[in-house]
């Protein structure tokens, strides 16, 4: 009789605790994507965290060091989006180089409060007109 | 040919001979009950030890001279470098903490050869401990070597990694996290040994008692004092990111925790078998499981340390390892299954069981966040990462029950249902808990976590001093002695119960520090020119100059910054960045002023430039983050007294004994 009860309250407690992870784990989730996957699906990522990888836009970057504003453009070559990132540019972040940066979009500009510089050593950047290796891209950034 | 690398492999393999010994002779032996048998593989415990301090002092040797001939000195070293820093470049990268985790590992199994107590169980432990050994020399003597010859010799290094080289804690905090890890793998080789000579009473937990407190004692100082390196290195003013190679390091902590308060419920109510063997096993394969996902690359961490083969082989001796102990379990599941209930589920053993449950939610918990992009990225192909809200999320509600918990079960009885006492007892803790949560509210908190933990910590501190009365009152009416006096009696006396609640006292020391600086932490980014001046926190900061420091290993550039408060300068503080020679990587190096009530943290955010007249830092206020520190240090020192020998580990070897006496009859 008793093992019934604590079975119970086991089994209780788990499907509680199950609960608040499920629930925990579908807001925590931050998902890494390239501008073109968010071109073709903004909705899911709507009001949510994400990183976004990309290559920074050669002529786009300004930095207001009053502001410590530093606003840039993303591309993966496919789509482009703005960027404005709360803080310093880090040491080895120049354009043409890969970024990630975490944050959210906001009417169509991504505001970001962390960036961070990837070597990205497997991947080369093509030629003006050739076209990009998306999934290479991707993975050199991850 | 390097003579200092053959040298090196060689004692490497001599050590992986002996080890080897230990484990096909320490096996045979066991099986046969062959006493000579068993006193050689005894005796390889001692050989390996030798063979790997000296294998150790060899890769000291070529650190220390610079022998670049050895790949691990050519990987990772630097001329340049001071002494300290090429002492622990012994295990900065993955082949040499290897050689220190084989080394501390053939330290524990050489002194357990000697002083473990003649029982049946010893000679199949140390066979366990040899087999976990020879699976540490093997893979620095097989496939991650660091005694490799390079050819042609390289005039210099790079170094080791630059985050490790910027603090001194680096010497102290891998030393501790393998201490911890290889402590624990002693009451593991006993568990195992326990199911193989089907003795699964408490024999096995009563022979390694001590080791697991100092198992569980050095796995604690280690996750403190990493939390004190990320936060002195790092630079973002935290201690804890939930970073996997944190999350892995937590998990065996959290099961050693569950295990070292369930193993107290069998030694007195004989219950709880099967779950404390499956407790140690879990801890001890949380161990290389938390390797193989840290050092093969397959999450991404900031620590990790790039692919290579030794996370697959982890992973292989992991599933090795569990696979073997969880068939043990199940072979010996009819002798191992409790036949006793719990009595009543308010006692001492329901408040353990339930802590246990707690716990367990965590480690469970926290694994599944480490490892759920694994998960999706195989079933939908995204890349994800779990953020730290879903970890402070699923950990914050379980903390709450722990310390609820940890205030009520020292104070029930065993196995009997509430009496009047009890209804006394939680009357108080009920008025600790209302006092600390209404003076908490009235101090001006509001958010609903910070409260409940200010509530609990009263809870818990009405509960520590009724434990101490508890105990004084009695013996104060029937002796003259003083206060002082029966309190230093009763905690000479009772070494393990008084050292547990110093470490219960410095578990709410930290609970409080935690509280505050990660729920009233104040982080600005803040422009100054330098010459000038701009206000944080009720001081103003004043960017008095910027220097720049030349030594021969490294680069600093950074920025004085007095703190001005009510007019006058309290302190200055000089953040910085670091570049080291041989590496590109900036290394921030941030600068704190300690306070009991908070800290302020300054970090750099940009490199300060010679032609630049400004300087931009990261501010960040942590309310009692220090008393984290205070709190880890109370832990350790309890952890340190309750192994202290005495009138308890007296009882310990009687029990034992009459447990002995009792099994031949």
């Amino acid at each position: 009789m008793k093992r019934w009860v604590y079975a119970l309250l086991g089994v209780a407690v788990l499907g509680v605790a199950g609960v608040l992870i499920q629930r925990a784990l579908g807001e925590a989730l931050v998902y890494f994507i390239l501008p073109s996957e968010y071109a073709a699906d903004p909705a899911t990522y709507e009001d949510r965290r994400i990183r976004l990888g990309g290559i920074v836009s050669p002529g786009t970057v300004q930095y207001d060091d009053q502001k410590l504003v530093l606003a840039f453009d993303v591309t993966d070559s496919l789509q482009t989006f703005p960027v404005e990132h709360i803080g310093t540019p880090p040491e080895l972040f120049k354009e043409n180089t890969g970024v990630v940066v975490e944050g959210s979009f906001e009417d169509g500009t991504f505001k970001s409060d962390n960036l961070l510089v990837k070597h990205t050593e497997v991947y080369e950047a093509p030629k003006d007109g050739e076209p990009i290796d998306v999934e290479a891209l991707k993975e050199s950034l991850e | 040919m390097s003579s200092l690398g053959t040298l090196g492999n060689t004692t490497l393999l001599l050590a992986l001979a002996f080890s080897l010994w230990g484990l096909i002779g320490g096996a045979v032996g066991a099986i046969r009950r062959d006493r000579r048998l068993i006193t050689s593989a005894r005796m390889a415990a001692s050989a390996t030890f030798l063979a790997m301090t000296a294998t150790v002092a060899v890769m000291e040797i070529a650190l220390l001279t610079d022998d670049f001939s050895v790949s691990y000195v050519a990987e990772t070293s630097r001329t340049t470098s001071p002494i300290w820093v090429k002492i622990v470049t012994l295990w900065a990268a993955l082949e040499g903490s290897l050689l220190l985790w084989g080394w501390l590992l053939s330290g524990y199994w050489a002194v357990l050869s000697w002083v473990a107590p003649n029982t049946p169980l010893k000679p199949w432990a140390l066979t366990v401990m040899a087999g976990v050994q020879t699976f540490f020399v093997g893979v620095p003597a097989i496939a991650a070597r660091p005694f490799n010859s390079v050819f042609p010799v390289p005039l210099e290094g790079p170094g080791p990694n630059p985050l490790l080289q910027n603090h001194w804690m680096m010497a102290v905090h891998p030393f501790l996290m393998y201490l911890g890890f290889v402590g624990l793998t002693v009451p593991f080789a006993y568990a195992i040994a326990a199911l193989i000579t089907n003795r699964p009473g408490t024999e096995w937990m009563l022979n390694t008692r001590r080791w697991t407190l100092i198992g569980w004692g050095f796995l604690t100082a280690a996750i403190i004092t990493g939390g004190w390196w990320s936060y002195e290195v790092l630079g973002w003013g935290g201690y804890w990111a939930w970073d996997p190679v944190e999350n892995v390091s937590f998990l065996p902590w959290l099961t050693a925790t569950a295990f070292i308060h369930s193993i107290q419920v069998q030694e007195r109510r004989r219950m709880l078998k099967a779950w404390n063997l499956l407790l140690i096993i879990l801890t001890f394969t949380l161990t290389l499981l938390g390797t193989f996902l840290t050092r093969s690359g397959v999450v991404s961490s900031v620590h990790s340390f790039g692919d290579g083969p030794v996370g697959p082989i982890f992973l292989g001796f992991f599933i090795v390892a569990f696979g073997l102990s969880m068939g043990l379990l199940a072979w010996r599941w009819d002798h191992v299954r409790d036949r006793s209930d719990l009595d009543h589920p308010v006692s001492r053993e329901g408040s353990f069981l339930a802590g246990n449950v707690l716990f367990l939610a965590m480690t469970f918990a926290v694994l599944l966040g480490t490892i759920f992009p694994l998960f999706v990225e195989a079933a939908t192909g995204d890349k994800v990462t779990v953020g730290a809200p879903f970890f402070d999320q699923a950990t914050l509600p379980l903390w709450m029950g722990i310390l609820f918990l940890m205030g009520i079960g020292p104070l029930l009885p065993w196995r009997r249902a509430p009496d009047q006492t009890l209804r006394g007892n939680l009357l108080w803790m009920a008025l600790g808990a209302v006092v600390f949560g209404v003076a908490s509210f009235a101090f001006g908190m509001r958010a609903i976590y910070p409260l409940i933990t200010m509530t609990l910590v009263g809870w818990n501190l009405a509960s520590l001093v009724l434990l101490v009365t508890g105990v004084v009152v009695p013996r104060l009416k029937i002796g003259q002695r003083g206060v002082a006096q029966v309190l230093r009696q009763y905690a000479f006396e009772n070494k393990r119960r008084f050292g547990s609640m110093v470490v219960h006292f410095g578990v709410l020391v930290m609970a409080v520090g935690i509280m505050g600086s990660s729920a009233y932490r104040v982080d600005e980014q803040i422009r100054i020119d330098i010459g000038s001046s701009a206000p944080f926190q009720g001081y103003i900061l004043h960017a008095r100059d910027k220097f720049m420091e030349q030594t021969p290993g490294r680069i600093s550039a950074g920025a004085v910054v007095d703190l001005e408060r009510d007019g006058q300068i309290v302190t200055t503080l000089r953040p910085r960045t670091n570049v080291f020679a041989g590496q590109e990587m900036t290394v921030p190096t941030p600068s704190v002023m300690y306070r009991p009530n908070y800290d302020i943290y300054l970090n750099v955010a940009s490199t300060v430039g010679p032609e630049q007249d400004f300087v931009v830092l990261r501010a960040v206020m942590s309310p009692l983050i220090t008393w984290i520190w205070i709190g880890g240090i109370i832990a350790a020192l309890g952890t340190a007294y309750a192994l202290v020998p005495g009138v308890q580990g007296a009882r310990a070897t009687r029990d034992l004994k009459r447990g002995l006496e009792a099994s031949q009859t």
